[in-house]
């Protein structure tokens, strides 16, 4: 008798040491893209704050929404301005106080203003994590830019640099894209066009046998392994600075010019302490250590100065600074007609290979 | 033994809440439309239709079929010759071996993967050495190629070892018996030790043949992300689609195509043994 008692008072100190060790440290649970963050960010937040931080990363937009919709609870997500905006539409996240953010005045004014703030105008619910365009990365010694020029995404289709080309594993850019070279909106309704796109995209797979990947498209170009590429400008401009002979272009008719934000759920556990991540991730040195490693464009304006002055880390790469004021490009907004034909038609387009 | 029977019961509560409720959630999911959220039924048989009346879903499941077949039949003559000679040597050197053939399963299957894009990439350990020898770059990387190597690799030990399995349980006596009777050793072979060790080539079938035929992280890793087979298409179905329905469709389809090429191979195996039982 008297050794289940000690039996049972053992496991009673195991497991109120076990409550105490698991509950000495606040937690806080963020929920963002992968490759898109610098690796001394998190740390260095867990050591200022005494705090311990859970990371979980997704593929896309669509699975994180996937996720969050099927119940996942998280204190921070940085999903894309579209997202943001369906995810503004239901109900999902808080309005945000940027009072308590004493770093927000440094966020660059050209995010705060249209096209890109579409998806939150009056900023009240995201605070924005990193910015840019798509475009198309060539190696300029056996594409020449005269041809990339005259031909933007078009030349995605030449059957001169037939499985030569990656193409990036996203429908939502796959299909922008594809809407540019048509001649049509990103955003559009219309039902003939998304098929034209449609089509675009399946004569694209049948001809050209491209390589259709995500984050290896970064390593890819970087080794010069392909000739052309789509890639995303922050990830452009990593590949530009490893790889002098790689190039970065924007299509004259435009392009998708992007916003991705950090924001709250109404369902967060660790509110005070999520307004403390997002005050930090935008602050002078976290978000400089940030850029300088991810290669996307900063959202903290001294930031940006700091690298594009001269003689700074991204001075001269033209992949860094994303377009700004241009009038063709779009950001993508958020259209239930439109996502639904996507995803249905998305799956097609890759088996078609 | 009546007083064990109560031990069930923790199995039985256990499979329920594992197998058969998923099950029935997929048979659900399956049968009707609307959103993720069981709210109402909307009963239909529109997800079904929207599979097997398109041609490029049609398409796909015939290449993950193909795929699965070519990567079973590849594991059937690699595993059975090891199996055979493993068998051969004595209890110690037989330890061994084993431990060899599943000393890989031990590291993670992704790891593994991930390791063979690095020696097929195009500038890659063995492009590298064709390259030493003067032979252009190969596209090894997203090709039928390198998933079914993939496939192969990772999925050979479970041959092996239910062959191997098979062939020591075996009495060799009726060996002996067979060549004191005057049959050949190539008679021996194939009139008392293949159909005798059949049991063991079935369930290295079953467990070689399921998994590739719905794997879709090895198709996603050595095939590239347009390399569809039925597999990503589910994945894709519930993780970034969001349409779980379709999802589960898709999910059913494949379920009751697999429990019909498993009772095919019951079928098979047993013809074979009544063959044998009458010729004799």
């Amino acid at each position: 008798m008297k050794k289940k008692n000690i039996l049972i008072a053992a496991v009673m100190a195991l497991f109120v040491f076990c409550m105490a060790g698991c509950g000495s440290k606040e937690k806080l649970k963020i929920y963002l893209p992968g490759e898109y963050m610098s690796d001394d960010l998190i740390p260095n937040f867990e050591k200022k704050y005494n705090v311990k931080v859970d990371v979980e990363l997704f593929d896309s937009n669509e699975m994180m929404y996937t996720k969050v919709m099927a119940g996942g609870k998280y204190d921070v997500l940085i999903p894309s301005d579209y997202m943001i905006e369906r995810l503004i539409k239901e109900d999902y996240l808080q309005k945000l106080d940027t009072s308590k953010l004493t770093n927000y005045s440094k966020i660059v004014s050209d995010i705060k203003k249209a096209p890109y703030n579409g998806y939150d105008p009056e900023a009240a619910y995201s605070v924005p994590y990193f910015w840019g365009t798509v475009g198309i990365v060539y190696n300029s010694e056996t594409v020449p830019s005269a041809e990339v020029e005259g031909k933007g995404f078009g030349i995605m289709k030449d059957t001169k640099y037939a499985g030569k080309i990656y193409m990036y594993d996203s429908e939502r850019d796959s299909f922008m894209i594809a809407f540019k070279d048509l001649g049509y909106s990103m955003n559009t309704s219309d039902e003939n066009e998304i098929m034209a796109a449609y089509d675009w995209l399946v004569e694209l797979n049948t001809t050209m046998s491209p390589t259709t990947v995500t984050d290896e498209v970064i390593d890819g170009m970087a080794q010069g392994r392909k000739d052309l590429a789509i890639v995303y400008s922050g990830d452009a401009a990593y590949i530009l600075s490893e790889n002098e002979k790689m190039r970065y272009y924007t299509p004259s008719y435009g392009t998708n010019v992007w916003v991705d934000a950090m924001v709250i759920p109404q369902n967060a556990a660790n509110v005070d302490l999520a307004y403390k991540f997002i005050d930090y991730v935008i602050s002078y040195d976290a978000a400089m250590s940030n850029t300088e490693a991810v290669g996307y464009a900063s959202v903290n304006s001294d930031v940006l100065a700091e690298v594009t002055k001269e003689g700074g880390m991204y001075d001269g790469n033209e992949a860094y600074i994303p377009r700004t004021g241009y009038d063709k490009d779009e950001v993508f907004t958020d259209n239930e007609f439109l996502r639904k034909k996507l995803s249905e038609l998305w799956i097609k387009v890759k088996a078609s290979q | 033994m009546k007083q064990f029977r109560k031990m069930v019961y923790p199995y039985l509560i256990w499979s329920t809440v594992m197998i058969a409720v998923p099950m029935l959630l997929i048979l659900l999911y399956a049968f009707t439309s609307e959103g993720n959220t069981v709210t109402r039924f909307l009963f239909s048989l529109k997800n079904f239709k929207r599979f097997l009346t398109d041609k490029t879903f049609l398409d796909v499941l015939l290449r993950s079929l193909r795929i699965a077949v070519e990567t079973t039949v590849i594991c059937v003559l690699l595993g059975y010759p090891t199996a055979y000679v493993i068998a051969k040597y004595t209890e110690k050197v037989k330890m061994r071996w084993v431990l060899i053939i599943t000393l890989p399963t031990w590291i993670n299957m992704l790891v593994r993967t991930y390791a063979w894009t690095g020696i097929l990439q195009e500038d890659g350990v063995i492009n590298s050495i064709l390259g030493a020898f003067g032979i252009r770059p190969v596209a090894f990387m997203y090709t039928d190629f390198a998933v079914i190597l993939g496939m192969v690799y990772n999925f050979l030990p479970f041959m092996v070892i239910q062959i191997y399995t098979s062939l020591t349980k075996m009495d060799y006596s009726l060996i002996e018996a067979a060549s004191d009777l005057g049959a050949n050793p190539r008679k021996c072979f194939t009139k008392v030790t293949l159909p005798l060790s059949m049991p063991g080539v079935i369930s290295g079938i079953t467990l070689v043949f399921l998994p590739s035929v719905s794997s879709f992280c090895i198709p996603r890793m050595l095939g590239g992300g347009s390399y569809v087979m039925v597999g990503t298409i589910i994945e894709s179905q519930f993780l970034t689609a969001g349409d779980w329905n379709f999802g589960s469709a898709i999910s059913l389809i494949m379920a009751i195509i697999i429990m019909i090429s498993m009772y095919i191979t019951r079928k098979v195996d047993k013809g074979e043994k009544m063959e044998g039982a009458t010729q004799s």
